[in-house]
C-alpha cells in the first residue's frame, strides 16, 4: 500500500473535519504536495458517492436508430448535405466543421471575386430577421478591420430555409490549444503567440468591435511557409446572433448558444443586461492564457454548470482562481508529466517558471472587477513582453527584492562580473605586501566595481520610475472612464513617459483635451506635449491629428517661442518620409506667418499634399480629405505671397459639394486676406464676415470634442486663430475679437 | 464443447459454463479464461436483444444484464459462492467490454461516420451521459491498471459488475475489509481523474 493511500485510509475513518485536518498538519508537515493530493481525494467524498451510486447503465439506443437520428438531421438542413448546392453567391464544397451551434462548410464564392471562404450557418431556431440586422449594423465596422491575425468576416445572409448564415475567410488550421500540445511547444512559443493574438483583439478593439467569443476553438493557428500564425475567427458573430438569454434558455441549450461557459467574464455571465465591453475580451484572453500555460481552465467547465447558474455566476463573481502555477502542482501524476511534457519541460521546472511574474499577468487579466484587469490588449502583450525581456511587469506592485531580482536577471553580466572583482579584490589584498602591482591593478578593478554598483544603482531607480509610471497611467485609465479628469489630472501632472504606451497616449490626450475645452491652455499644452512625446516613441504615423491638438494651445496661451520649436520639430519629425497625411503638419505649421527657410524646409511636405489631392480626385473620390488638403495648400501659398494661387485653392475647397463649417470658414478666412493682399477690399470684407458669422455662433456655445463631419474643436481652434489675424489685416485692429 | 448455429453465432452448451467454473475450483487458472469468451458471447447478444426491442433513451442497470445471463447460462440450481463469484468476476470484464464498445460505436454514429472533422465544441455540458460516463471511466481504468492491477480488477467488478464486496473478496481470495478500503481508494482515485480530463 502507498504512503498516499495508507494516509487516505487513516483520513477517511476520521469522524470530523477538523479531526483530519489535525492528522494531516502533522502526518504531511513536510510534504505539502501530498497533502494537497490527499485533500483532494477526500474532498471529492460526496459526489464520488453519487457518480458511484449507481453502477453503470447501459445505453439501450439501438445503433440504428442512431443512424436514423443522422438522416432525420439531414431534414432539417435540407441543405445541409447538399454538397454542391448554391446558398447566395456561395457554392457548398465541403462540411469542415460543426458546433457553436453552427456547421461550417468550405464553399465557392463565384463573384465579384472566385475564392474558397467558410460559410457557417447557425442552426438554432431564431429570429434570422434580427441577426442579420444586428450583424448589418456592425458590418461597416467588420470591413474596417484588417489585421494579419484576423480572419475577415465578408458577408451574412440567410439560407432558402431562413437561417442566418455567415461567410469568412478561409482558414486552415487547428485550435491553438491543441497546435500546441501537438507540436510540443514551450512556455515562450506560447505566448509569442498568444501575444499575436491580443495584437489581433487590440485591433478589433481600436476599431469598436467586441469578440465576446474568445476561446481555442476560435482561435486557429495556420502554418505560412512553416511559420505558425494564429488566426482568430468568428469575429461580430457573437453579436449577431446573442440572444435574450433567459434562465432556461441558458441551461437547456447552453452550449448551442454560447459554448463554454469556462471563458466567460463575470459581467457576461451576469446577463444582468450590463454593458460588456472590452474589457471582457480581456478576461477572455486571460482564460486563454491559462490554458496554454497549464491546460486547464480556471474553472472546471463541467463543474461550473453542475450545480445551476446560480452558483456558476456565483462562483465566477466571487470565487478566486487557482494561480496557474499550482494549478499544475494539483495536477495528478500521468496528467502532470504529459501536461509538462507537452510544453517542451520537466515538471518542478514549469512550476518555477510560472510562478511569479506569469501568475501575476494571468491573475491581473483574469481580475473580477474589469476596472483592474488590464486595460487593453496590449497592455496585456506588452507586460507579456516585459516578462519576457526580464523587465518588471505591471501586474505586480514592484517591491524592493523584486526589482533587484530583475535587474540580477537582466544584467546577469554585469553582476558576475561585480563578484568576480570583489573576489580578485580580495585575494589582491591578502598577497599585497608582496606583490605591490597586483594590489594597485585591484584598486583599479575595484574602482571599476564601484562605478557599475552605482549604475545599477541609477538602473533601479529608472525600473522604479517606470514601473511607477504605468501604474499611474493604469489608474488614469479608469479615473478617465469614470470621468473623474481632475483626480487622473493631478495624478498625472508632472509625469513624463519613456516608453511607448497606448494606454498613456489615452490618458495624455483625454487629459489635454478636457483642458482644451475649459479654454486651460496651459495645462492642455502641456498635456499634449506629452501625448506627442509618446506618439514618437511609438513611431505611429497616424498621430498627425495630435499636433492639431497641440499646436493652437500654445497659441492661444501666447507661446510663440513654444510654437516655433513645435513646427520645427514636427517637419523635422515629418519630412523623413511620405506620410498619407501630411497636409494636417503642413496646415499647423502655418498658424502664424514664417519665414523662408521655414517654408523651405516645408517643401516636401508640400508637395506629398498637392499631389494627394490629385489623387484624392481621381481614384477614390474622397473629397473630403481633398477640400482639407486645398485649404491647407491655400495657406502655404499665402505664406509664400503668392496671393492669386491661394486664392484659387480656397475657391477650390470651397467648391467642393460637401461642407465642414471649420473647414469653409477657414477657406473664406485665407480668402479674405488673399483678396485685401490683392486689393478686392470689398471681397475681401463680405468673404471676412461671412467667416466670423459662422466662427462667432459656434464659439457662442460651449465647444464640444466634435465629428469628422462637424469639424473637431481643434479644427474651430484654428479657424479662430486665422480669423483673429485676418481681422487686424483687413479692420487694421482685432475688434471685438478679445471676448471670442 | 461449441459450435456455431447457421447465423454465425456462438452456441455454447449449458455443460460448458459448469465445466469451467468446476476447473476454476478446483484450482485450473486458464479455466477462467475460457470463462471470459463465453460469457461475453452470451452477454453481447442479450444486450443486442434489448437494443432491438427498446427506443432511444432507455438505459439499463449493466449488472441487471450481468443477473439475466448467470440465470440463462447457470441457473438457479447452481448457487454456491466460490460459482458465482467467479463468473461474476468474467461477466464484469465481460460487461465492460462490451459496454466500451457500444459506447465507442455510438459516439462514432452520432458524430458523423469517422470524417475527419473540425472540433469545434468538444465539451458538452449537460450531465454526462450513460455512454460518456463508460467512456471516461475506461479511460481512467486503463491508467489505474498500470499502477494497481488489483485495484483496476475490484473497479471492473463493482462498477461493471455490481459484484458486492463478498463476491469480490471471494473472486480475488482477500478479506472484505481489503475490498472496502481499495474500492473507497480507487474511487476517489477515478474520480480526481475524470474531473481532470474534463
Amino acid at each position: 500500500m502507498s504512503n498516499e493511500e495508507t494516509l487516505f485510509e487513516a483520513a477517511r475513518n476520521l469522524a470530523s473535519a477538523a479531526a483530519r485536518r489535525a492528522f494531516l498538519d502533522q502526518a504531511c508537515a513536510d510534504a505539502p504536495e501530498l497533502r494537497v493530493r490527499i485533500e483532494a481525494l477526500l474532498e471529492s467524498g460526496t459526489e464520488v458517492e453519487s457518480f458511484f451510486k449507481d453502477a453503470v447503465r447501459f445505453d439501450l439506443t439501438p445503433l440504428d436508430s442512431l443512424v436514423e437520428s443522422r438522416d432525420n438531421r439531414n431534414l432539417e438542413f435540407p441543405l445541409a448535405e447538399g454538397l454542391g448546392t448554391r446558398i447566395g453567391r456561395y457554392k457548398l464544397l465541403q462540411k469542415i466543421g460543426e458546433g457553436g451551434g453552427g456547421i461550417i462548410y468550405m464553399a465557392e464564392q463565384q463573384e465579384p471575386v472566385r475564392r474558397r471562404v467558410a460559410l457557417k450557418i447557425i442552426k438554432l431556431g431564431m429570429d434570422t430577421k434580427s441577426v442579420i440586422a444586428r450583424f448589418e449594423a456592425e458590418r461597416q465596422a467588420l470591413a474596417m478591420m484588417d489585421h494579419q491575425n484576423i480572419a475577415r468576416v465578408f458577408d451574412a445572409g440567410a439560407t432558402e430555409t431562413g437561417r442566418p448564415y455567415f461567410v469568412m475567410e478561409l482558414v486552415r488550421g487547428v485550435k491553438i490549444t491543441e497546435y500546441c500540445d501537438q507540436n510540443n511547444l514551450d512556455t515562450r512559443q506560447r505566448l509569442d503567440l498568444f501575444i499575436q493574438i491580443c495584437h489581433a483583439i487590440q485591433h478589433a478593439h481600436q476599431k469598436g468591435i467586441i469578440h465576446r467569443d474568445i476561446k481555442p476553438s476560435n482561435v486557429l493557428v495556420t502554418l505560412h511557409d512553416g511559420v505558425p500564425v494564429p488566426k482568430v475567427i468568428d469575429f461580430g458573430i457573437a453579436k449577431a446572433i446573442q440572444v435574450q438569454l433567459t434562465d432556461k434558455t441558458l441551461f437547456t441549450s447552453y452550449e448551442q448558444i454560447i459554448g463554454t461557459p469556462a471563458y466567460m467574464s463575470p459581467e457576461q455571465a451576469a446577463l444582468s443586461g450590463l454593458d460588456v465591453d472590452t474589457r471582457s475580451d480581456i478576461y477572455s484572453l486571460g482564460v486563454l492564457l491559462y490554458e496554454l500555460l497549464t491546460s486547464k481552465t480556471p474553472f472546471d467547465p463541467k463543474k461550473l454548470l453542475q450545480h445551476g447558474l446560480d452558483e456558476m455566476r456565483r462562483t465566477l463573481r466571487e470565487q478566486e482562481p487557482q494561480r496557474p502555477s499550482t494549478m499544475v502542482t494539483t495536477l495528478q501524476g500521468a496528467e502532470l508529466t504529459t501536461t509538462a511534457e507537452n510544453r517542451h519541460a520537466e515538471p518542478p521546472k514549469l512550476i518555477t517558471l510560472l510562478r511569479g511574474d506569469l501568475d501575476w499577468i494571468v491573475m491581473k487579466a483574469l481580475e473580477k472587477d474589469r476596472r483592474r484587469r488590464y486595460e487593453t490588449a496590449n497592455g496585456l502583450a506588452m507586460d507579456i513582453q516585459r516578462y519576457l525581456g526580464s523587465e518588471p511587469v505591471v501586474a505586480r506592485p514592484p517591491t524592493r527584492l523584486y526589482r533587484l531580482q530583475k535587474l540580477v536577471r537582466r544584467n546577469k553580466g554585469v553582476f558576475l562580473a561585480g563578484g568576480a572583482v570583489a573576489a580578485a579584490l580580495l585575494i589582491g589584498l591578502a598577497i599585497s605586501t608582496r606583490l605591490f602591482f597586483l594590489e594597485k591593478a585591484a584598486r583599479q578593478r575595484a574602482v571599476a566595481a564601484e562605478e557599475q554598483a552605482e549604475l545599477a544603482r541609477v538602473n533601479e531607480a529608472q525600473l522604479r520610475r517606470l514601473a511607477e509610471t504605468r501604474e499611474k497611467i493604469t489608474q488614469a485609465t479608469v479615473l478617465i472612464n469614470q470621468e473623474k479628469f481632475d483626480e487622473a489630472d493631478q495624478l498625472m501632472d508632472g509625469v513624463s513617459v519613456t516608453q511607448p504606451t497606448v494606454e498613456g497616449s489615452i490618458v495624455f490626450r483625454a487629459l489635454g483635451e478636457y483642458h482644451a475645452l475649459r479654454s486651460n491652455w496651459k495645462d492642455a499644452a502641456a498635456r499634449f506635449n506629452v501625448l506627442v512625446q509618446i506618439d514618437q516613441l511609438d513611431g505611429w504615423d497616424a498621430c498627425t491629428l495630435d499636433y492639431l491638438r497641440y499646436g493652437p494651445t500654445l497659441i492661444e496661451q501666447g507661446d510663440f517661442d513654444g510654437y516655433e520649436n513645435f513646427r520645427q520639430a514636427a517637419i523635422a519629425h515629418f519630412n523623413s518620409g511620405k506620410y498619407p497625411f501630411a497636409d494636417r503638419i503642413v496646415k499647423i505649421s502655418l498658424l502664424v506667418p514664417a519665414n523662408e527657410n521655414l517654408l523651405k524646409s516645408l517643401e516636401p511636405l508640400v508637395g506629398v499634399t498637392t499631389q494627394s489631392i490629385a489623387t484624392n480626385e481621381d481614384a477614390n473620390a474622397d473629397i473630403f480629405l481633398a477640400a482639407w488638403r486645398s485649404v491647407s495648400t491655400a495657406l502655404v501659398e499665402y505664406r509664400r505671397g503668392n496671393f492669386e494661387r491661394a486664392a484659387g485653392w480656397c475657391q477650390q475647397s470651397l467648391n467642393y459639394p460637401e461642407h465642414i463649417a471649420p473647414r469653409t470658414a477657414t477657406a473664406r478666412i485665407i480668402l479674405a486676406m488673399a483678396d485685401q493682399k490683392l486689393g478686392k477690399i470689398n471681397e475681401a470684407r463680405s468673404q471676412l464676415e461671412e467667416a466670423r458669422e459662422i466662427i462667432e455662433n459656434k464659439f457662442n456655445s460651449q465647444l464640444d470634442l466634435g465629428t469628422p463631419m462637424q469639424g473637431f474643436w481643434f479644427d474651430w481652434e484654428f479657424a479662430r486663430i486665422l480669423l483673429n489675424e485676418a481681422t487686424a489685416l483687413i479692420a487694421g485692429n482685432p475688434k471685438n475679437l478679445q471676448n471670442l | 464443447m461449441h459450435y456455431r448455429n447457421a447465423k454465425g453465432n456462438l452456441i455454447y452448451s449449458m455443460s460448458d459454463i459448469t465445466q469451467v467454473l468446476q476447473a476454476i475450483r478446483s484450482g485450473d487458472g486458464r479455466a477462467s479464461e475460457e470463462l471470459l469468451p463465453l460469457v461475453y458471447s452470451e452477454l453481447r447478444q442479450l444486450a443486442a436483444a434489448r437494443m432491438n426491442n427498446e427506443t432511444a433513451g432507455q438505459t439499463l442497470q449493466a449488472t441487471a444484464l450481468v443477473h439475466e445471463a448467470w440465470l440463462r447460462m447457470v441457473g438457479d440450481n447452481n448457487r454456491t459462492w466460490q460459482n458465482r463469484a467467479h463468473f461474476f468476476g468474467a461477466a464484469a470484464e465481460a460487461m465492460r467490454r462490451i459496454l466500451v464498445e457500444n459506447a465507442r460505436r455510438k459516439s462514432r454514429l452520432k458524430r458523423g461516420g469517422g470524417q475527419t472533422r473540425l472540433d469545434i465544441d468538444d465539451l458538452d455540458l449537460v450531465a454526462t451521459s450513460p455512454d460518456d460516463k463508460v467512456l471516461l471511466m475506461d479511460e481512467a481504468l486503463e491508467q489505474l491498471r498500470t499502477q494497481d492491477p488489483e485495484k483496476a480488477r475490484i473497479v471492473v467488478m463493482k462498477f461493471f459488475g455490481g459484484l458486492t464486496n463478498q463476491e469480490v473478496a471471494e473472486n480475488l481470495g482477500v478479506t472484505e475489509r481489503t475490498v472496502e478500503r481499495q474500492w473507497a481508494y480507487a474511487k476517489a482515485w477515478l474520480f480526481q481523474h475524470i474531473q481532470g480530463q474534463l
